[in-house]
């Protein structure tokens, strides 16, 4: 049953980002008030999938009251969960649904991703993965991932506003779009938040790692690209800061530490042999 | 119900004669009104028109108001033309001159479709401008808290009320700006958000200058600065908006803090050139700057415009802007006709049926 309730999400979070292009390009208000009330329910089935879903995965003994996100399903699933969260809660405070556009994508790329790729299938943790920092170290990182995919919608919608304003002949589009130093505001406000909590969930890792494995550091892929994010983010924090930067060349920045981020959640699965649990390497 | 409406606009009249009607105040209008025994009546004045409208049920007394009630659809009766004669001949006691040449005067569905059509901004100077519609809420409420409108007046008003919202959503009328002042307000907004916390240089004092100035306050702007060659008129010009007045040699450091620059100097060379921004824009650590450069010959370098973070629009970019809006707003016109037409026979349907409702239970009543 909780995979009916995550496909409905995941079809939810479609029409709401289907809605949120219409939104974008046509003057309805009614697209949005409708884009954000399905967004809503899509958020709702969600979370009482996931409930679901711990409830069967604690039928298994070793797995009680561990959270379902050790195969690439429950990665995925938490993946979109925080995305649209983030995106429910920062968007929805600073009421520019338009943005939904930009973010929605990535939501429903991840729960699209788990229904179409990812084996639904509820099996027994390994011991290693027999921990509580389970419960918080994969989770901290993902809701930062979560948080830096908004950042990134937020980020493209600045480029796209700033090349209109630029340009002299601006589209409607223009009209539609947030004003430029506001996007700018809230590219920056959500990395500055979020980034905090990126380094929480590595250095967390590294505790895990001392526990499980005896080293705090061990240059796994995953490892190395975790802090190459880190990195990409404290230059892009660091130009804001004390560089005066800010605009499109930060915005660059950002974008590429969603690269990585994308790389390190994905890619490094098939280079990492301690973190390849998703794709069942490890 | 019949309504009859005399009146004059933008179309007809001239300016002076519309300020003079204007300048009576609609509760003196009403009072008078009220004092030759008109009993419904609401009175639109704004710049652009003067209308009266009243309900043909509520005849100054004295009048008989039989058989006003079938004119919804047909042509006036006897009962409208004496009604529009008496509004013509009031309007011309109240500016002292003769107007048969620039009243029109309608009754019926012709005078609801012209309520209609103006509420909706499709007789207005710039099609589809949203002021009106407030100023027809404003004249029915003035009207209905003296106590001068009836059941037929407040059901019309607020029908037109209705309809000039629903044009409004449903069509594009009323989108996009069509004054170069406003685009450039419009284009600052989404620059930079609020305007609250913006600053403002105007370089210049000429009536270009001032215009602009006007606008941006309406925006409400942090603070305001103005700066011009001839300091004298710089002050003039400052003291009248409550601005900054700044000597012509200190404005390049200005320019570090400004966020919009409005350029409308007499200057034959530009004032701002990529030589004089380059330096300044370090210091500025990012933030938008927005250049508008409303002179001519231009103040501002075009090459100004390749630098990071700046922002400019000549006059001719916003001219074209503008034009761009009023072609749109022409294009929603026939659409946005044809949704008046629409809402205009629901409106006469509806009213028929409580018509026929009326005369049915009056013709029970004189059974009984």
């Amino acid at each position: 049953m909780e995979i009916g309730f995550f496909k409905t999400a995941a079809a939810l979070y479609t029409v709401s980002m289907v809605l949120s292009f219409g939104y974008l390009l046509s003057k309805k208000e009614r697209l949005s008030f409708w884009l954000w009330k399905i967004l809503s329910v899509g958020l709702f089935c969600h979370v009482v999938s996931f409930i679901l879903r711990t409830r069967t995965f604690w039928q298994i003994p070793e797995n009680r009251y561990f959270l379902p996100i050790n195969t690439f399903f429950g990665a995925l699933s938490y993946l979109a969960l925080a995305v649209a969260l983030v995106f429910w809660v920062v968007e929805g405070r600073h009421r520019l649904n338009i943005l939904g556009a930009f973010v929605l994508p990535w939501a429903c790329l991840a729960s699209g991703a788990a229904v179409v790729f990812a084996d639904p299938a509820i099996s027994g943790l390994v011991p290693a993965l027999q921990s509580y920092w389970i419960n918080i170290h994969p989770m901290v990182l993902m809701t930062a991932y979560a948080a830096f995919a908004n950042a990134f919608g937020v980020g493209l919608a600045l480029l796209i506003q700033e090349h209109q304003v630029k340009s002299r002949k601006p589209s409607l589009l223009c009209y539609r779009l947030p004003a430029i130093e506001d996007l700018d505001q809230l590219n920056y406000r959500i990395i500055a938040v979020f980034f905090p909590v990126l380094t929480i969930g590595i250095i967390m890792g590294g505790v895990w790692a001392y526990n499980a494995w005896g080293r705090f550091w061990g240059w796994d892929a995953k490892e190395t690209w975790a802090l190459i994010t880190w990195f990409v983010y404290v230059i892009y924090l660091h130009m804001r800061f004390f560089g005066g930067v800010r605009g499109r060349k930060t915005v660059y920045v950002s974008m590429l530490g969603f690269a990585s981020v994308i790389f390190t959640f994905v890619g490094v699965n098939y280079l990492s042999e301690l973190h390849g649990y998703l794709s069942s390497k490890g | 119900m019949n309504i009859v409406l005399a009146g004059l606009s933008h179309k007809s009249a001239s300016v002076a004669l519309r300020e003079a009607l204007a300048a009576v105040g609609v509760p003196t209008v009403l009072e008078r009104l009220a004092a030759e025994g008109w009993e419904e009546m609401v009175v639109l004045s704004t710049c652009n028109r003067f209308e009266l409208y009243t309900s043909t049920l509520a005849l100054p007394s004295g009048e008989d108001p039989a058989g006003t009630r079938n004119s919804v659809q047909g042509a006036a009766t006897y009962n409208d033309v004496e009604t529009m004669r008496q509004l013509l001949e009031f309007m011309e006691n109240l500016c002292g001159q003769s107007l048969g040449q620039v009243v029109y005067q309608k009754s019926g569905q012709e005078a609801i479709h012209h309520l209609f059509s103006v509420s909706a901004g499709l007789d207005s100077l710039v099609v589809g401008e949203a002021e009106i519609l407030g100023q027809v809420k404003q004249a029915y409420e003035i009207s209905r808290q003296m106590g001068r409108t009836g059941k037929s007046l407040n059901t019309l008003f607020q029908r037109a009320l209705y309809v000039g919202k629903l044009v409004r959503s449903h069509t594009g009328i009323s989108t996009g700006q069509t004054s170069v002042a406003s685009v450039a307000v419009q284009l600052a907004q989404k620059i930079f958000g609020s305007l609250s916390e913006s600053q403002v240089l105007i370089l210049g004092a000429g009536k270009m200058a001032e215009l602009s100035a006007k606008h941006l306050l309406s925006g409400n702007v942090k603070r305001l600065l103005v700066s011009n060659r001839t300091r004298e008129k710089g002050v003039a010009l400052a003291q009248k908006f409550d601005a900054e007045a700044v000597r012509w040699e200190a404005f390049p450091q200005l320019l570090e803090q400004v966020d919009i620059v409005i350029a409308s100097t007499g200057s034959a060379r530009p004032i701002l050139t990529s030589q004089l921004l380059g330096p300044v824009l370090s210091s500025r650590r990012g933030r938008s700057l927005f250049l508008i450069d409303i002179a001519m010959p231009r103040d501002v370098e075009e090459s100004v415009c390749r630098l990071e973070h700046v922002y400019l629009y000549t006059l001719e970019d916003l001219k074209e802007i503008v034009e761009e809006n009023v072609s749109k707003r022409r294009e929603e016109f026939a659409g946005a006709r044809v949704l008046v037409e629409e809402e205009l026979l629901k409106f006469c349907e509806r009213d028929k049926t409580r018509v026929s409702y009326v005369e049915k239970t009056q013709a029970g009543d004189a059974r009984i």
